[in-house]
């Protein structure tokens, strides 16, 4: 039984690491490799905040915003002369970022590995199903909830999130309508980068905050998104979790074979379901 | 220009050039002592890079910056901790007149540069590379390594079982080759001394979580575990356990677990993590306190484990080198192998000629608080190993 | 002369550095810069001509890396017919990949290339360790054994690869003007009217994807060789990145230009990298300012020059 609430926050945690990914996918059509630098900043940018207020939250509420103000500058510098020209050329540009993320984060914090931890009210394990279970494992099962719904709810049911639906599908319509559809996309790279952060702040009392960090999640989260249909946040709950589950058995039953696993689930969904295992259209891209 | 003034000039050229070349035949002593550095100074690993550099840098200037009566000339070189860089870096530092090779950090970028040094017969300092096979018997003629090897920082926490008194150990090893090896020697060992071993996992090189299996030691009634992982894998551990309380009655260790840097890296949870120290600022030898006093002075912090065994390694070697009074390179290694060092900074070290792998003591230490000036958590040496339990025959 | 042949030009005088100064430091990154040519010119064909970025050449480039290793120091085979196995099986995988990636297209075309050859690593550091040797790699991967020549000296292994490099940049010029380019051209530019008109997308695609394996696998083996070593750091993604970097900061769909790219990349990683240590920040910069500024790369670049140098004369 334990392992299923492990498995749960794994699976959430993917989540929380890939949501970012799969929103600026879906809604912009750019794979954002620099996905992974913007995690790490946002785990940095957490562990500077807990460093300077003393407070756990603070930092989950500093650094995603501090990342999308970022993030909304590479949109606007950067990514914006390109939209016209092939989508190869966006991917590139990200990945060009990654090596200015990296390098500005080895700058500002150097190359000691830093640490955070969870906030008193996480502190402990709770006792269930005769194991101790982290309180952290807990909250990052509800986080990812919250996160999950609240996404859920403004994408698909907000005007905002109709706007934005709108705008990645036709531009010149919404154009016309009178909406600024620069100003939307710069929006949504924007609050992208922030859920990378926050991904990173979250997973921050987990993991050696450390310069290599981001390399080791963005295959993970394009695993998230590939499984889950690109750019379908129902699809990345569903498929975060599904990964989650699988690599919690595999752990117990046989830990050398997790990698494996996962990749397992993806080439069977690349075989079976091109276009994603819970994606209700056809492929996207 | 017609044949003939070709052949003229080429001819003078050459005449030249033969000239000039036996000149240097006969004197043969460059103007300087040319080392070429290999090591990670950008990226996850520039730290290693920064603390060797430090060590070697302070090596140098403490014996006046000369070797064999010439000054001391370094090149550092990134490796970017990819063998690709590192051997190119290696190439053309010795196509420009370096003597030896100081380097590298990885194991996979020192097996590469091993190549190159053999194939040109230069030196090769190895100071942090673990990996059993960089020295072997009859294996690389141009390759030293100065510090701890795995094998060796293996049979430390088989000791430490021993003296702890642990009876029942549970393992988890990175998912590769040398941690397979390693704990194969540990649990044949260990089941031999008396020790029930309880069950073991591995889990994928780099792992981030590590909660299942936590879990499932937690309800095992092992009073050990190993976690023969290194680096950011044994921090992640260590962090996650903390958060699971799985500390709480189980010792949690290995070889290479811990050392400051990491310590830090885990924070609190790693207090009484118990493992294999390369090297150690509170040695308590004459070598070791004017080491660390001159290192605090220079660079104004403790020296951690890259520095220590970099600073031992090159004094060791250029104090080598300047034995000879020779410029020649093959002296230089007939002068090393075998030579022992009876003031290094952890004591008395002997390059074994058959392997070129320094025999010396093991330091084992455990993870306390620390007060100032010492880091927030430090490690405290709590056994020191004799380099005849550590140490096996020679082996190919 | 056009812009096209004043190229030419710069890439001859890149390459042959070494034999205008035989005693200068360069030979070793010359070297370099011949086999990832080979490397970027098999992946142009793909991404520039064909239109398909992949994000899993590493793989093929990699495995080449390996087949060569293996071949020769376990199988005790001769180093010339190890390096074209090293490239059948470079090509093969490719085959095999292309099976499963074609059927898709753009992004996640490149999205499936590298969960695939993120795979083969893994398996290459964990799983198939007793062939691979691990996360460690091999070392000692040896150079060939031809004429009483000895290749382990880095100036004469320069004239082997100038010869692969040659015969590498002809055969893709040749590709580029046969039949089979000029499809992919055309498929490249719209691929539903290539369809109408009746050429099968997929088998040309298929076989373009092969012929950019087999180059890929032959330069792996052959960099395998320079360093002595191969390692499983060869098949990660980010290898692949690094050639994708190389060809569009070189000018993709050129001939000349990806090798531009990689003599760039690895001037500065030389160079560069000894003046600060934050070259690859700086790379980034670079990167993302030509990427924006120049889509074309330096080839665009030269050829805009020359435009305006020459007005009226076409290349």
């Amino acid at each position: 039984m334990s392992t299923i609430v492990i498995g749960l926050s794994m699976g959430m945690l993917l989540f929380l690491l890939a949501a970012g990914l799969t929103l600026i996918f879906g809604m912009l059509r750019v794979i954002n490799f620099a996905h992974g630098s913007l995690y790490m900043l946002g785990a940095y940018l957490a562990f500077q905040m807990v460093n300077v207020t003393g407070n756990f939250w603070a930092g989950l509420v500093a650094a995603p915003i501090i990342a999308a103000a970022i993030g909304a500058l590479m949109e606007r510098v950067a990514l914006r002369p390109v939209y016209n020209r092939d989508h190869v050329y966006q991917l590139l540009l990200t990945f060009g970022f990654i090596l200015v993320l990296d390098e500005a984060v080895r700058i500002i914090w150097g190359l000691e590995y830093k640490q955070m931890y969870p906030p008193e009210l996480f502190a402990g394990a709770i006792e269930m199903f005769g194991s101790s279970v982290p309180s952290y494992r807990l909250f990052i099962i509800g986080f990812g909830a919250a996160v999950s719904a609240a996404l859920f709810f403004i994408l698909d049911r907000s005007r905002y999130g109709m706007i934005i639906r709108a705008a990645s599908g036709d531009p010149e319509m919404v154009r016309t309508l009178g909406i600024n559809v620069s100003l939307v996309r710069t929006g949504v790279f924007s609050f992208g980068a922030g859920l990378a952060a926050l991904g990173g702040a979250v997973a921050g009392p987990l993991f050696p905050i450390e310069l290599g960090m981001g390399f080791n999640i963005i295959i993970d989260s394009f695993i998230v998104v590939i499984i889950g249909g690109l750019g379908n946040i129902r699809g990345a709950v569903l498929a975060a979790l599904l990964i989650g589950m699988t690599r919690a058995l595999g752990y117990s039953y046989a830990p050398s074979w997790v990698d494996f696993l996962t990749f397992i689930l993806l080439i069977g969904t690349l075989i079976l379901r091109p276009e994603g295992l819970f994606s209700r259209k056809g492929r996207t891209a | 220009m017609n044949i003939v003034k070709s052949t003229i000039l080429t001819a003078a050229c050459a005449a030249v050039l033969a000239f000039t070349g036996s000149n240097y035949a006969m004197a043969d002593e460059p103007e300087s002592f040319k080392i070429g550095a290999v090591l990670p100074f950008s990226g996850p690993y520039g730290i290693i890079g920064k603390g060797m550099k430090q060590g070697a840098e302070l090596a140098i200037e403490m014996r006046g910056g000369k070797v064999l009566g010439k000054p001391v000339e370094v090149t550092w070189e990134d490796s970017e901790t990819k063998p690709q860089p590192a051997v190119q870096k290696a190439t053309r530092l010795i196509s420009s007149g370096a003597q030896m090779i100081f380097g590298a950090a990885s194991s996979a970028s020192t097996a590469a540069l091993q190549g190159i040094t053999e194939q040109r017969k230069i030196p090769l300092l190895v100071t942090i590379s673990a990996d059993d096979k960089i020295t072997r018997k009859n294996g690389y003629r141009y390759t030293f390594r100065t510090s701890n090897t795995l094998g060796m920082e293996i049979r430390m926490a088989l000791e430490f079982t021993k003296a702890a008194g642990l009876k029942k150990v549970y393992g988890v090893g990175a998912d590769y080759a040398v941690t397979r090896d390693g704990w194969d020697a540990y649990k044949a060992a260990a089941e031999a001394a008396g020790v029930e071993i309880v069950g073991v996992d591995y889990p994928p090189l780099g792992n981030r979580d590590y909660s299942v299996i936590i879990d499932k030691i937690s309800k095992t009634d092992a009073d050990g575990v190993i976690l023969i992982v290194t680096g950011s894998d044994g921090v992640t551990f260590l962090k996650q356990a903390g958060q699971a309380g799985l500390g709480k009655n189980k010792v949690l260790f290995g070889p290479v677990l811990q050392d400051e840097v990491l310590a830090a890296a885990v924070g609190p949870d790693a207090i009484g993590a118990a493992s294999g120290v390369r090297y150690h600022y509170s040695l308590d030898n004459p070598a070791n306190k004017a080491f660390v006093e001159a290192y605090r002075a220079k660079y104004n912090e403790w020296p951690d484990s890259f520095a220590g065994e970099a600073f031992d390694g090159m004094s060791w070697f250029l104090d080598a080198v300047d034995s000879t009074n020779s410029w020649d390179r093959e002296e230089w290694v007939k002068a090393f192998e075998g030579s022992v060092r009876e003031n290094s900074v952890e004591g008395r070290k002997e390059m074994r000629a058959c392997d070129h792998q320094a025999l010396q003591v093991g330091l084992w230490g455990v993870v306390e608080k620390g007060e100032a000036p010492y880091p927030d958590l430090k490690m405290k040496i709590t056994n020191i190993f004799q380099p005849e339990v550590l140490f096996p025959e020679c082996e190919e | 002369m056009n812009a096209q042949r004043l190229m030419a030009l710069i890439v001859a005088i890149v390459i042959s550095v070494p034999l205008m100064f035989p005693e200068g430091h360069s030979i070793g990154m010359v070297n370099a810069i011949l086999i990832w040519s080979i490397f970027a010119i098999g992946f142009d064909l793909v991404f520039g001509v064909a239109g398909m970025l992949s994000f899993g050449h590493a793989a093929f480039f990699g495995v080449g890396a390996y087949t060569l290793s293996l071949l020769t120091m376990r199988m005790g085979w001769d180093f010339l017919p190890a390096l074209g196995a090293a490239g059948v099986i470079g090509g093969a995988l490719a085959l095999v990949f292309s099976y499963f990636a074609i059927r898709v297209s753009g992004l996640f075309f490149a999205l499936l290339t590298l969960a695939l050859s993120q795979l083969i690593y893994i398996m290459a550091g964990t799983k198939l360790r007793m062939l691979t040797g691990g996360v460690d790699g091999i070392a000692g991967v040896p150079r060939p054994d031809l004429f009483g020549i000895d290749f382990y000296d880095d100036g004469n292994y320069y004239f082997f690869l100038l010869a692969l490099f040659v015969l590498a940049l002809l055969i893709s010029g040749l590709i580029r003007i046969s039949p089979l380019g000029q499809a992919l051209k055309a498929i490249k530019s719209n691929e539903v009217r290539a369809e109408q008109i009746g050429f099968n997308v997929q088998r040309l695609q298929r076989s373009v994807f092969t012929i950019s394996g087999i180059y890929a696998g032959v330069s792996g083996g052959l960099l395998a060789s320079l360093i002595f070593y191969v390692g499983p750091q060869m098949l990660h993604w980010s290898t692949s990145g690094d050639v994708v970097i190389m060809v569009l900061l070189g000018g993709m769909g050129t001939l000349f230009g990806p090798i531009l790219g990689v003599a760039i990349f690895e001037i500065m990683r030389e160079w560069l990298s000894t003046q600060t240590s934050h070259w690859y920040g700086i790379l980034g910069l670079i990167f993302i300012i030509s990427t924006i500024g120049m889509p074309k790369g330096i080839a665009g670049l030269i050829q805009q020059l020359w435009n305006r140098i020459m007005p009226g004369g076409k290349s």
